[in-house]
């Protein structure tokens, strides 16, 4: 499949020197610095030392502190959040994929367009939904009454839902945020799709749904894990939603990370914690690159 | 409802026209109203005769009014826009090019660029803020009162680093479906590398090149963290702005510029599409396999 | 296909542009030097026309850019090269900027204006003499309410409703700032608001992670926001906020806990590195200006520590009870003082505890 580097050296080097260039110079310098804060540590009011120190990564690893269940607390708020993403997606992707090619366009602008609007307000956005007095509840309340009145007053005086500042409000609020990133990429690769196959599977007696299964899924399969690590990577490092619409306990590790950089200011503290999720990256991608070689072997 | 809305067509749906289907129109709708009733009851209250989102109080035009008057904020905004523009435009030439070179060549060290380009993606933005902050301040210095738009020049490369990798995710999806042998053909019809790459590799990545300018285009607008520790004095971006403004409570001017932002963009989006034709969100889709 | 070389000499344009910004072809696009200075303030905390005015009294020209919180404006001056002549940092960050040498001193002969300040804030303990900052406003934290939802109909002037009692279960937001919340905690618990011994933080710590299941949420200074949408009935806030909201809706109140609270206090100050010294010291003696102050503070409701201000104000203004508490009570309120970097930590690392109880 792939061609060796050598034997089209002018279009390899033309290709690939300014993204190289760009991401040596205007990310991993950055980057590196706060790695290297990673191993530091502060010293007097505002300076911090590199001294090549590994307390701040031991200290996320004690098990006395919360760190680590906060961690996990994040990945299963992310695994929910790209779950519930897929479901939602995966058939608007497959509609748009489908549809004709003017109705397609404005699909896609139909799900880019509430994204343009700034994140921040969003989340405000859905607040007046979510909220004790909010259109949900309203909603409800009303229903209900028409309910009661129905019942002649047995069901009891009416209890607002709670809804705001819990743990279903941040997963809401992340797959409200995150939808795109899984729609777009699972629409790239449907789009492309060898629809021929399609036909023959529903042409020899299989169902829509078994064919769904059984050719539309694995042949997405790329589309599908990029849109999972589109997805779950940001959601694992949301910090505005968990804090906005977040109860009590829904503190997610960016929240912390913020903090450290913020309220504590421990940078070094706040840069390892920040490293554990890079780490973690490492190991996702690895997963991808698992698959991806399972699914070549499998076309092959 | 839906079965009689398909009963109007003058024909039944074919296999794959799943658009027809009313359990998929039913989806869509449920998708695009989980995605549009917060926005649409924003845009609602940005008339709300009150300082506060959730209290109706009577139709009001004078927050769109302060909006238009408020200097800083037609400022701000301009600043984003411009930014995000830029940024755009980088990001999706290095996005592509990225995603060019990992499919298409086997070279020493690929595993690991493949890697180094998802981290972007992954670093919490806090941290990558922190280092673009000392990055700015230590290594690279950003003059200070450089004219517009230089001055927004370290916010633009901020943007970028992060955005470009979105978009290479996004084109190697597509690229993966990539028919080889159409290449392989244009070459022993004589093409150069370079004609081959532009009339051929190019059309059929052109609809993932506009899903990630799209996404590009939207990480740029939304941030804040980054781009807060990225700026210099007299750079504030419309997030920042609306990020403390929203924190003081001022928000229905708020909701105001928000809707005059979504207004604004449907226009461009709909000027985009009648100069390039539909085919700008589409393009690649027809005299693909699937000619008929 | 044109479109493809047009896109690639675009390509070429941005990127010989690029490597001209990054590598020293900025000495053509700096501007032409007109006297203007860069004031990095919170949002919506100056006065309409006060910059304007500013500008055409002295001729030089005012940028602002704003912050949301202290830390964020700590973050940006600390690493340097920020080029900010004017910050409005909060008292306790004034004693751990000055003491981290990133403040310049201010040169009193420069500033004929101090003389309107109120003498009682002109040797507060986070900046002894006012060496390096000019005060600006003051606030101090408390309980905002809805009177109509109050047991009995009784005033809740006592931390206990927030931090030790299910009275107001699930109806209740505290404050997401982690030294504020422990220092309160101490308070509430007899103790002064500074030097509180571990053992005394280790119990607040305990009574708040007892009293968590009762909290809706930690908010990010928007608790004015949960009251009025009846989202909580009783709410950890600054009096100048819960002020504005009381013009929406007369059923909320704002009470100082009998306990004592917190002061905060904004002040102005110059930066270290600030490139126009000259101009920063002018702009803030315009501030301090009798007639400049009452249009800002006219604007931005907060209490003023600006005597001659003050004076030209409106009664519903300068006896407004909420805007400015009883002196009785005050008394018990106290400034936290900046205690070093380590201590941030341990109230941090205590909330997230907290929070992942």
């Amino acid at each position: 499949m792939e061609q060796g580097w050598r034997q089209a050296k002018g279009m390899f080097w033309a290709m690939l020197t300014a993204p190289l260039f760009w991401l040596v110079v205007f990310f991993f310098v950055p980057l590196g610095i706060v790695w290297l804060y990673s191993f530091g540590e502060n010293r007097g009011l505002i300076d911090i030392v590199f001294t090549g120190t590994w307390s701040n990564y031991a200290h996320i690893f004690d098990l006395t502190q919360p760190y680590l269940d906060i961690f996990v607390k994040s990945l299963w708020i992310a695994t929910l959040t790209t779950f519930f993403c897929l479901v939602l997606g995966f058939p608007v992707a497959l509609a748009i994929t489908f549809a004709p090619p003017k109705a397609k366009a404005w699909l896609l602008l139909l799900v880019m367009l509430p994204f343009w609007t700034n994140l921040l307000i969003r989340t405000y956005a859905l607040m007046a939904f979510l909220r004790t007095e909010g259109y949900i509840n309203t909603t409800y309340h009303v229903l209900f009454d028409m309910a009661n009145a129905v019942a002649g007053g047995h069901l009891g005086t009416f209890q607002p839902m709670e809804l705001m500042n819990t743990n279903f409000a941040v997963v809401l609020g992340l797959v409200f945020v995150n939808l795109p990133f899984m729609i777009l990429p699972l629409y790239s690769t449907l789009d492309r799709m060898d629809r021929s196959l399609l036909e023959a599977s529903l042409d020899l007696g299989a169902g829509h749904i078994s064919t769904l299964f059984n050719i539309v899924v694995p042949m997405a399969g790329a589309g599908i894990v990029s849109g999972i690590l589109i997805t779950f990577i940001p959601a694992l490092g949301s910090y505005l939603t968990p804090d906005m619409l977040g109860g009590p306990d829904s503190q997610m590790i960016a929240n912390v990370i913020e903090s450290q950089f913020k309220r504590a200011n421990n940078w070094p503290f706040g840069a390892a914690l920040s490293f554990i999720l890079v780490y973690m990256t490492f190991i996702g991608i690895a997963i991808q690159g698992l698959l991806e070689r399972k699914d070549a072997g499998r076309s092959a | 409802m839906s079965d009689a809305l398909i009963k109007h067509k003058t024909t039944p749906p074919g296999p794959l026209e799943y658009l027809r289907r009313w359990p998929l129109q039913v989806w869509l709708g449920l998708v695009a109203f989980f995605l549009y009733a917060p926005l649409i009851s924003l845009m609602v209250f940005s008339f709300n005769d009150s300082r506060f989102t959730t209290v109706w109080r009577g139709f009001t035009l004078k927050y769109y009014d302060k909006a238009f008057h408020n200097s800083s904020l037609i400022e701000a905004f301009g600043n984003s826009l411009t930014i995000a523009f830029f940024s755009t435009l980088i990001s999706v030439v290095l996005g592509a090019m990225a995603a060019i070179v990992l499919w298409r060549f086997r070279f020493p060290g690929k595993t690991a660029f493949n890697a180094g380009l998802a981290i972007p993606i992954v670093v919490p933005e806090i941290c990558m803020g922190v280092g673009m902050l000392v990055f700015f301040a230590k290594i690279l210095p950003w003059p200070q009162n450089l004219t517009w738009p230089f001055n927004l020049g370290a916010i633009i490369i901020a943007h970028v680093s992060f955005s470009f990798p979105f978009v290479a995710v996004v084109v190697r999806a597509r690229l993966a479906s990539f028919n080889r042998e159409l290449e392989e053909a244009a070459k022993d019809l004589g093409a150069s590398e370079f004609r081959t790459l532009m009339d051929v590799l190019v059309p059929h990545i052109q609809p993932s090149l506009v899903a990630g300018a799209l996404l590009a285009f939207t990480l740029s607008l939304d941030d804040f963290v980054i781009t807060f520790f990225t700026a210099g004095p007299d750079t504030v971006t419309f997030p920042v702005k609306v990020y403390s403004m929203v924190r003081f409570s001022v928000t229905p001017e708020v909701n105001a510029a928000s809707t005059i932002l979504i207004i604004v963009t449907v226009v461009l989006t709909f000027l985009a599409l009648k100069f390039q034709g539909s085919s700008a969100l589409t393009a690649g889709h027809d005299g693909g396999a699937e000619t008929k | 296909m044109s479109l493809g070389s047009s896109r690639r000499s675009l390509l070429t344009a941005m990127g010989a542009a690029a490597v001209g910004i990054s590598f020293g072809g900025l000495s053509g696009c700096t501007k032409p030097v007109s006297k203007s200075i860069n004031f990095y303030n919170w949002d919506t905390y100056i006065g309409d026309t006060t910059l304007a005015d500013f500008e055409k009294e002295t001729g030089v020209k005012v940028k602002m850019s704003i912050f949301a919180t202290n830390d964020e404006l700590f973050a940006k001056i600390k690493t340097g090269n920020a080029g900010f002549d004017v910050i409005v940092p909060s008292n306790d960050f004034v004693t751990y900027m000055s003491q981290a040498g990133l403040l310049l001193p201010l040169d009193h002969a420069k500033l004929p204006n101090l003389k309107n300040i109120d003498p009682a804030f002109m040797n507060p303990p986070y900046d002894p003499g006012r060496k390096f900052s000019v005060p600006y406003t003051w606030l101090v934290l408390g309980i905002g309410y809805r009177k109509s939802a109050m047991k009995d109909g009784k005033v809740p002037d006592s931390w206990k409703w927030l931090f030790d009692s299910d009275v107001y279960k699930g109806r209740m937001a505290l404050l997401q700032e982690a030294g504020d919340l422990m220092r309160l905690g101490a308070k509430y618990l007899g103790h002064s608001v500074n030097g509180i011994p571990d053992e005394m933080l280790k119990q607040v710590e305990a009574m708040l992670i007892k009293q968590k299941p009762y909290i809706k949420a930690f908010h990010n200074d928007d608790g004015q926001d949960m009251l009025l949408s009846k989202e909580v009935d009783i709410v950890m806030e600054y009096n100048g906020d819960i002020a504005q909201v009381m013009k929406e809706d007369p059923d909320l109140d704002f009470v100082v806990p009998k306990e004592g609270s917190q002061i905060n206090s904004d002040t102005l100050a110059i930066p270290k590195d600030a490139p126009n010294p000259e101009e920063a010291h002018a702009f803030i003696n315009y501030m301090m200006d009798a007639q400049a102050g009452a249009k800002i503070y006219e604007k931005i409701l907060y209490p003023t520590p600006n005597a001659a201000a003050k004076a030209l104000m409106p009664e519903s203004y300068k006896n407004n009870p909420v805007i400015f508490p009883p002196a009785e009570i005050m008394a018990k309120c106290e400034y936290a003082a900046f205690e070093g970097p380590a201590r941030a930590q341990v109230y941090d690392a205590a909330l997230t505890r907290i929070k992942s109880a």
